[in-house]
């Protein structure tokens, strides 16, 4: 579960937001739509452990502490931010997979038919390729990593926003397969992104509204 | 094209002027050495020096300095205007850029390339470049008027030192390689380095920080391989060119002594043949070391895009 009471944000003078509440309780997929530099990236990143609220406390699935929060979210952030190092890398980060697994996510991120035509597959370097990889591609490997991280709680930023409308609603189709039994909470311009949700939420002036 | 003739080319006015006043200044400073040799030779016939040579010779120290001055001046200007247009150049580079089609690995190489390779290749430009072409500049102008002077003695030089420039170019071959490879790796590196901070929060959330610590050990272990490999090379290349540099310069003394003991020449010629030879014996001294540098400095233009 995750519990937000009263929680107060600001970057430098300006509140994003304050006083803001929102409860999610397991296994409730989330919707957040509102206008661009309302606040809804930094709501999400608040709710990974990224932002420190400046009052109230925040609770995610009984972890107060940012350390802990984040070892329960997984996020697909609004910029894919990869490292220089292998695809394979990329997406598991170093940590111990099983090739069956890996198989599954490769397709369901629809990277299959682009890792499959590289010679190197999923061992293809990317620092070399910064220039070749488009932003779909980086995307939706953001998107595989954060499906073998396996949390139980999936924070999405815009995770199709790069990816055409065939290529995202396929994706959208994979995400909402892989977390039926888990939190999610997804924040998009596209509101039809969203059918199928339990609650939507409109962010205006710091404030969530249930849509 | 390459960048570097990219950069002369937008800046060609700037290029001609230090090239013309790298001219004047190297053609006065042989000229007062010619004048010098002229003294010596007068005052071992015994000759008296009239007022017209002290004047002369007093223009000679006049136009020395500020031609000196002059070269030093457009020199450095020429160089900040280079390192300006590649500045600027890549930048405008980068604004050109589709935003949507970047994604974030790409900041972070952009953000690394600007700090690195792009600060690297402006202070080499600011600081060496000119200098070093200016060195080699008056190496073959210094040539060219010794052989106006005296074929034979000028070639009693040349021919060895032709012999030891073969074996530079060779030598410095092989070691480019090793120094491009070792600034490919440096420049590698940084990237990695760049890319962690960037990803700083992608690192922390998926748990990466062990793997980044490895690509970070890693990146550091083959360039660190690559920097000795080349610093061992580098030692030893400079220090043969550095000895083999000296032959020219015996041989010139050997044969120009007995030239002068036979009364063929007159010692100030001499003179004037060892202080002038002597830019050329520092040039093929530095000349591995150069152009190692150089190889640094256009692996790195390599990877700035202002095309
Ligand atoms: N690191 C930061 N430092 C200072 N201000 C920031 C920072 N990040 C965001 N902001 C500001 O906070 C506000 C909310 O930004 P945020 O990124 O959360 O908006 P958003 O709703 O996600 O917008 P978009 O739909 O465009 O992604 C904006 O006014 C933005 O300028
Ligand atoms: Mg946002």
């Amino acid at each position: 579960m995750i519990k937000l009471e009263n929680v107060s944000f600001k970057y430098e003078n300006a509140y994003v937001f304050e006083n803001l509440s929102l409860t999610v309780k397991d296994g409730e997929k989330v919707g957040i739509i509102g206008e661009s530099g309302c606040g809804k990236s930094t709501l999400l990143k608040m709710i990974a452990g990224l932002n420190i609220p400046t009052s109230e406390e925040i609770n995610v699935d009984g972890e107060k502490d940012p350390e802990g929060i984040i070892k329960k979210v997984s996020v697909v952030m609004q910029s894919p931010m990869l490292l220089p190092l292998s695809i394979i890398d990329n997406i598991t980060m170093g940590h111990d997979h099983d090739e069956e697994r890996i198989e599954k996510i490769i397709e369901a991120a629809n990277l299959k038919k682009w890792t499959d035509s590289l010679p190197d597959g999923l061992n293809t370097y990317l620092g070399d390729r910064a220039d070749e990889l488009s932003g779909g591609q980086a995307q939706r490997i953001a998107i595989a990593r954060a499906m073998f991280k396996d949390a139980g709680i999936l924070l999405l930023d815009e995770p199709t926003s790069a990816l055409d409308g065939e290529n995202a609603a396929s994706v959208l189709e994979a995400i909402n397969r892989f977390t039926s039994d888990k939190t999610v909470i997804h924040v998009t311009h596209r509101r039809e992104h969203l059918n199928g949700y339990d609650r939507i939420f409109m962010m205006k002036d710091g404030k969530l509204i249930e849509a | 094209m390459s960048v570097l003739l990219i950069l002369i080319k937008r800046n060609k006015f700037w290029v001609a002027f230090s090239v013309l006043a790298a001219l004047l200044s190297n053609l006065s400073q042989m000229f007062f050495a010619n004048l010098i040799g002229k003294l010596v030779n007068n005052i071992e016939s015994r000759s008296a020096i009239t007022l017209s040579f002290i004047i002369t010779a007093a223009c000679f120290i006049v136009s020395n300095a500020f031609t000196l001055l002059l070269n030093q001046y457009v020199g450095r200007l020429t160089a900040e205007k280079m390192a300006h247009s590649l500045r600027m150049g890549y930048a405008k580079k980068l604004l050109e850029r589709s935003l949507k089609e970047k994604y974030t690995l790409d900041t972070a190489s952009a953000m690394s390339i600007a700090q690195n390779e792009l600060s690297q290749a402006n202070t080499y430009l600011s600081n060496t470049f000119f200098d070093i072409t200016g060195m080699l500049f008056m190496a073959f102008l210094a040539t060219v008027f010794l052989l106006f002077k005296n074929v034979f003695l000028t070639l009693v030089f040349l021919i060895p030192t032709f012999l030891i420039l073969i074996y530079v170019f060779f030598s410095s071959r092989s070691l480019s390689g090793i120094v491009s490879k070792a600034q490919n790796e440096k420049n590698r590196m940084n990237k990695v380095a760049y890319s962690v901070i960037h990803a700083f929060y992608s690192v922390k959330i998926f748990g990466g920080e062990k793997l980044s610590m490895k690509a970070y050990n890693e990146s550091f272990e083959s360039w660190k391989k690559q920097w000795q490999k080349m610093g061992r090379r580098s030692a030893l290349y400079n220090t043969l060119s550095g000895i083999m540099s000296m032959i020219p310069l015996l041989i010139l003394l050997l044969v120009g002594a007995l030239m002068v003991i036979r009364g063929d020449i007159l010692l100030g010629t001499l003179i004037v043949f060892l202080y002038l030879q002597s830019s050329l014996t520092s040039a093929i001294m530095n000349l591995p070391n150069w152009l190692a540098n150089f190889k640094v400095f256009t692996t790195n233009l390599s990877r700035i895009d202002i095309s």
